[in-house]
């Protein structure tokens, strides 16, 4: 205990930022992969072969590539094709792909919730079809998702441990443990912290997703 | 089964309908094409097509330390698979225990291994556990992270199927006067694992994807290899791309494989 408490009087201030960067990664990451996804996972619905195929593709791509390898891709190997990507946008664009084809993943079994007849019921309303789909598919099956979205905002929070991998200038968690680990002796004391700092943030998404999902789940 | 939604949707377009479909169609291949042509063209710009960094996967070397490293990869994969299914039921049955000082901890270490990354916990295994005297293989410092922290995972699909199986079941082995253990290990795990093999096939996916990680502790696995090679020739993008592609056809032969046992089986 008294390790932790002159680990926290050394390194307290640079703990708080590597906490607040790792959330930091995880919001930037996460809002835009989201709304890539539904997009994507929309635009699969169109009867436009070549297009589905090209989503298709995507989607199989970045959900089985390791997150750490497009990374080390995106950073190292790109600018030998000439585009340059700063450290820490290339973490945040890799974070985004893998979130955005798991979310299109998702969401496709989302939208597999949704009964036919309410699109049937819906068109012949005379409703069009890119209307059906806002108003009728896309509610329902983003309410069916919670849980799963839940667990990938999870799985991103602790994936953006991977920006130790990179000469970042600033340290998330992770970055800071192996920091602290190399230059002094503190190595456990450190990693319980981050460690804890970890959980308790997973956990208040757990809950924050448990709370949402109580209120739109769809009963049926 | 019920027509696809996308079906319903679209399924009885008017003339004009069908005509603007083959248009955008046509329009959006066009569009797609170019894009890839734009693609080739930059990497030929770039100089990444010339023979000197392509000539050296015609080599059956090349290929044979390449297929060294998936080796590499699949053994530590295969063998934190099997630690973690093994260690996932240890966790599960604590979790279940009655005793509050053996359910308590239980929950606790499920939480916190599948509450952090499995990067941070092989940085442990890499730094800080020589600090404290306990020296590992590269091998171990890469394969018991990635499985304790499956391990946790596996705990809770374990749950999951084990809640899933009717309560009468229990019951009814109870009443045969079957011991506790016995009702658990051969009435209500075996048809557990059953609901759960898909998301259980499912968790091996991640576990190829963790041991990517292989390369931090030097551990001969695809991507460390990839380096080695990268380093001899100088061609970071080829050499990339095609480990980026060999683990793609991994991960993808075993969702598939996984979606094709999660078929109902009755």
């Amino acid at each position: 205990m008294s390790e932790v408490s002159r680990l926290l009087a050394d390194y307290g201030p640079a703990f708080g930022q590597a906490l607040l960067l790792t959330w930091k990664l995880t919001v930037m990451s996460f809002v835009p992969g989201f709304l890539l996804g539904t997009v994507v996972a929309v635009l699969r619905l169109f009867p436009l072969p070549p297009l589905r195929f090209v989503l298709t593709l995507y989607v199989e791509i970045f959900r089985n590539i390791p997150s750490v390898a497009l990374l080390i891709f995106i950073v190292f190997a790109l600018p030998d094709l000439n585009v340059l990507i700063d450290y820490e946008p290339s973490v945040i664009l890799t974070l985004t792909l893998v979130c955005s084809a798991f979310t299109a993943d998702y969401l496709r079994a989302g939208i597999n919730t949704v009964a036919g007849g309410q699109v049937e019921a819906a068109l012949s309303l005379g409703l069009r079809p890119m209307r059906v789909i806002t108003a009728v598919v896309l509610p329902q099956a983003l309410r069916a998702v919670v849980q799963p979205m839940t667990s990938l905002l999870i799985a991103l929070m602790l994936s953006t441990s991977l920006a130790s991998q990179v000469p970042f200038p600033g340290r998330e968690l992770t970055a800071l443990v192996s920091k602290i680990a190399n230059d002094s002796a503190a190595g456990m004391a450190a990693f319980a912290v981050a460690a804890a700092m970890y959980v308790v943030t997973g956990l208040l998404i757990a809950w924050a997703g448990a709370t949402l999902e109580k209120k739109v789940r769809i009963l049926r | 089964m019920s027509r696809p939604l996308e079906d319903i949707l679209f399924g009885n377009p008017s003339p004009q309908a069908l005509a603007l479909t083959r248009v955008v169609s046509v329009i959006a291949a066009a569009v797609l094409l170019l894009l890839a042509a734009g693609i080739v063209v930059r990497f030929h710009s770039a100089g990444q097509l010339d023979a000197r960094f392509w000539e050296f996967f015609t080599w059956p070397t090349t290929w044979a330390f390449l297929a060294k490293g998936l080796l590499g990869t699949l053994a530590s994969a295969a063998m934190a698979a099997v630690i973690a299914l093994a260690f996932g039921l240890v966790l599960l049955v604590g979790r279940l225990a009655r005793l509050r000082l053996v359910r308590w901890p239980s929950i606790a270490l499920i939480e916190f291994l599948r509450g952090t990354p499995t990067l941070l916990l092989i940085y442990v295994c890499f730094l800080v556990l020589p600090q404290v005297g306990i020296k590992l293989s590269t091998y171990w410092m890469l394969t018991l992270p990635v499985a304790f922290s499956t391990a946790a995972v596996v705990a809770e699909v374990y749950r999951a199927g084990v809640l899933a199986v009717p309560r009468g079941q229990t019951d009814a082995a109870r009443s045969l006067g079957l011991t506790e253990a016995q009702v658990f290990f051969h009435i209500v795990f075996p048809q557990a694992l059953r609901y759960i093999v898909p998301a259980l096939v499912a968790q091996l996916v991640i576990v190829v994807k963790d041991t990517t990680f292989g390369y931090v502790v030097t551990y001969g696995e695809l991507m460390q290899n990839a380096k080695v090679i990268i380093a001899n020739y100088h061609a970071l993008v080829p050499v990339y791309l095609v480990v980026a592609a060999l683990y793609c056809l991994v991960n993808y032969g075993i969702s598939r494989a996984s979606k094709r046992i999660g078929r109902p089986m009755h």
